[in-house]
């Protein structure tokens, strides 16, 4: 997967968290991954279409994701509620649809947010998209964007 | 009297959020709605001085709310609150009768800007 598909969604989640929750994000080295089980208990997922296509999911512990929620909710969840799987979905949506925009020339459309909440939860990328996870940290607590994507081919 | 509001969003987060931005501005005679459907039913009971909605939603879309809003002969101020953020796309939104746009994520302060004009106004 080109560096140029994957800069947006690493620009996009920084921007997300700095502007929304208004914190710095610290990101860690990027790496290939097959599809085990991701690292934290909450996932929110939106697939993409046109000149490439696939998924995005940001996945988030639950301390994380009280923590977000308490931001932008302005008072915090006592537990993994609706509304806590809403905000995930919501910060979702919103890096997944800024990289969108950063890839405008790509002219791709993307999915309502799907979110998932559970320890070990498995979740399939579409064959060939060979997702690339990209961790960051920062006061809030760890987020792990991972982003499977394939280029369409000519007909 | 505060001016009535509608606000249209899908997500209860982002309705959360841009309510508590109007209450700041001094308007706090909201309604919600979690999509186009909901929004043009109650738009249809109410008299609103405000739409403020989202662009990608189940069963109706922003835009499509805002079309059959104007088809209504109303030229109430809708305000689009989106992660479209590319231009043909604000474009569209223009063409079918959005009067202000601002792009998610969004500061605190980029929401206050924008709405304290609807409250002054």
């Amino acid at each position: 997967m080109r560096a140029e598909l994957i800069n947006p969604f690493v620009s996009a989640t920084s921007e997300v968290f700095k502007l929304m929750l208004s914190t710095s994000l610290t990101r860690g080295p990027l790496s290939l991954t097959t599809d085990q089980p991701p690292a934290h208990e909450v996932s929110g997922m939106i697939g993409i279409s046109g000149s490439v296509r696939g998924m995005v999911m940001i996945s988030v512990d639950r301390t994380t994701a009280l923590n977000a929620a308490e931001k932008l909710l302005g008072a915090r969840p006592a537990e993994l509620n609706a509304d806590v799987l809403d905000a995930v979905g919501e910060l979702t949506n919103m890096i997944v649809g800024s990289a969108k925009a950063k890839l405008e020339a790509w002219n791709l459309s993307i999915g309502l947010p799907t979110v998932l909440c559970g320890e070990m939860h498995c979740v399939k990328f579409p064959p060939g998209a060979s997702p690339i996870v990209i961790p960051f940290d920062g006061d809030l607590g760890r987020v792990c964007v991972k982003v499977g994507l394939i280029e369409a081919t000519a007909a | 009297m505060s001016k009535k509001v509608l606000v249209v969003d899908d997500s209860a987060t982002m309705r959360k959020i841009i309510t508590r931005g109007l209450n700041v501005a001094g308007l706090t005679d909201v309604v919600e709605a979690g999509d186009g459907c909901e929004a043009l039913a109650a738009f249809q009971q109410h008299a609103f001085d405000l739409v403020v909605t989202d662009w990608n939603m189940p069963n109706k879309s922003g835009l499509d709310l805002t079309r059959e809003i104007r088809a209504l002969g109303s030229s109430v101020p809708v305000f689009m609150v989106t992660t479209e953020g590319e231009r043909g796309r604000v474009l569209e939104a223009i063409t079918a009768g959005i009067t202000d746009y601002l792009v998610k994520p969004f500061s605190a302060d980029a929401l206050r800007d924008k709405l304290d004009k609807y409250a002054t106004v």
